[in-house]
């Protein structure tokens, strides 16, 4: 098993120097204690029916994924795969990894089952670290629920991406301003540090994205940043340039819903692909707005809808 | 005997000069959205999109200019040219990219013109038209202004300046201020430039970053629109 804690890739998330002012000894449960370190990996491939299948999977609680489910009305033969937490919502100190390969040819959808909150925390920090390989002519599309950072809550999260140039990648990740509707929890958090970088098979780099919010250190209210809205979705669409053009031609970048939502889309560094940002007030027209994009990406890679999402979502 | 102060003051001033001909004045870093959606209207705003623009500079393209102007010192052009791949990696927006890469190449241009000597700018423009590098405006100007005996503080104020300038005069055409108002804004930024050099000049590329939505959507509608009285 995946000695997560003691990883390179752990260390260098540890050791970003905005992390600093938050990396103190955990006076509760010690970082590293069992439940505060998950380990997640999925490999999905093509079997010997042509089908996409979950071929392969690890996990250490309090990550876990069960099989593969073909639950999609879009496109029947997408494997589903829903990522759940038993440990319920991060704490301070907690570290995850998260690999993902898609071998020649899979694909599939990865979501989680619920909001991931990252809890009030007092000496130290929750990280992740992802990395998703795309082989050649694969596609993913993960699409994980909102995420919600409580009062003092500190998230660091780095992304590595190895995408063939043949390979499409979804990426999307929603931010809250906070448990809004509980006591007008809005950007009480300390700080969300979010890298995604990304390259060729080959070694070539194509992009690095960093974000790195601190409400209380800047001035998030700022028109250039956040304004009056409370939620931030980021997308990045890793595809070849025909269909990244394809899709940037069809979707309608401006204000919506009497300016209640916000939406800008532009080409990435490289001919990566495409990026989306969605600004909105309230979560659900910010993940209507980002499932919608992903229908137009599927229907470009593969030809099939991404219908709206299930009511009880 | 010579001031040599004088003189890198009179070369900061030349190269931070909106006339110095690298096309600042025809790009508005989306304030010309952001002046049609009515959402830059009047001085509070303007101030407000000015700090943003500013703190976006100073934590990715100041950054990286920082460590191309120490590579300039040393020599080192492997160096430049890593400094000049972070600024295009780290830039998502599609119109930046371009300014960044048509104000860099027209400021390595000058530079050969108007500067003896300036070896690693020649390598520069060099490698630029034979498409080995974007060549970028930041890294443009770190390797011309630490030539010309400009210090690196001052390298970095003007950059800052240079962004604060490009929007303000903008804003001048395309918002509803004054000059009272746009020169205010630029005084009070002096001293949040000043703090921000503090906070990045010892950064690495591993601290660039960018959290500026709220811009990024009206640069993203510049860029599928038909406005174009500017490039952006």
């Amino acid at each position: 098993m995946k000695d997560v804690l003691n990883s390179p890739e752990i260390a260098r998330l540890t050791s970003m120097n905005e992390m600093q002012p938050y990396n103190h000894p955990t006076r509760a449960m010690y970082i590293g204690a069992p439940g505060k370190v998950g380990y997640l990996r999925l490999g999905f491939e093509i079997d010997s029916q042509g089908k996409s299948i979950l071929r392969d999977h690890e996990r250490i609680a309090p990550l876990i994924v069960q099989k593969e489910l073909y639950c999609d009305e879009g496109m029947p033969e997408m494997p589903v795969v829903y990522i759940l937490s038993s440990g319920g919502p991060n704490v301070d100190g907690d570290r995850y990894e998260q690999d993902i390969e898609m071998r020649a040819g899979s694909f599939g959808h990865v979501t989680t089952g619920a909001a991931t909150k990252i809890a009030e925390m007092k000496d130290n920090f929750s990280a992740m670290y992802q990395s998703i390989t795309l082989e050649e002519d694969s596609y993913l599309e993960f699409m994980p629920e909102h995420t919600i950072p409580c009062t003092d809550a500190r998230f660091a999260s780095y992304t590595d991406i190895v995408c063939h140039p043949t390979a499409s990648l979804f990426y999307s990740e929603i931010f809250t301003s906070g448990r809004k509707h509980r006591d007008n929890e809005m950007y009480k958090y300390d700080i969300l540090s979010v890298t995604c970088d990304a390259r060729r098979p080959d070694g070539h780099r194509l992009f690095r994205e960093k974000f790195v919010i601190e409400p209380k250190n800047s001035d998030i209210r700022n028109l250039g940043i956040m304004g009056k809205y409370d939620i931030f979705a980021n997308v990045i669409v890793l595809t070849p340039p025909d269909k990244a053009k394809e899709i940037y031609d069809n979707v309608e970048a401006g204000f919506f819903n009497d300016g209640e939502l916000a939406v800008g889309i532009t080409r990435l560094p490289n001919d990566a692909g495409l990026l989306l940002k969605v600004l909105g007030m309230e979560t659900g027209p910010v993940k209507e707005t980002v499932r919608k994009f992903g229908s137009t990406v599927r229907q470009a890679v593969k030809g099939r809808p991404l219908l709206p999402d299930f009511p009880w979502r | 005997m010579i001031s040599s102060g004088i003189i890198s003051t009179m070369r900061l001033l030349e190269m931070s000069d909106s006339q110095f001909p690298v096309g600042n004045f025809s790009f508005s870093n989306g304030l010309e959205t952001a002046s049609y959606e009515k959402k830059v209207h009047d001085m509070d705003s303007l101030r407000q999109y000015v700090q943003a623009a500013s703190i976006q500079s100073a934590f990715s393209d100041g950054i990286a200019s920082l460590h191309a102007y120490r590579a300039a010192a040393v020599g080192d052009y492997e160096a430049i040219r890593r400094a000049d791949e972070e600024v295009i990696l780290c830039k998502m927006n599609d119109e930046a990219r371009q300014m960044m890469t048509r104000m860099g190449k027209k400021m390595a241009e000058l530079t050969v013109h108007i500067m003896d000597g300036c070896r690693l700018m020649d390598r520069f423009l060099e490698d630029i038209k034979a498409g080995n590098i974007a060549g970028t405006y930041p890294v443009a100007q770190a390797i011309a202004m630490h030539h010309a005996g400009i210090s690196e503080e001052d390298m970095f104020t003007s950059q800052q300046f240079g962004v604060v300038n490009m929007i303000l005069g903008a804003a001048l055409r395309c918002v509803r201020v004054s000059h009272y108002d746009t020169q205010k804004i630029a005084y009070d930024m002096a001293p949040v430039i000043a703090s921000d050099y503090e906070k990045v000049k010892d950064m690495t590329y591993d601290d660039m970053r960018a959290f500026v939505p709220g811009m990024d959507i009206m640069a993203s509608l510049h860029e599928k629109g038909n406005m174009r009285m500017f490039m952006n």
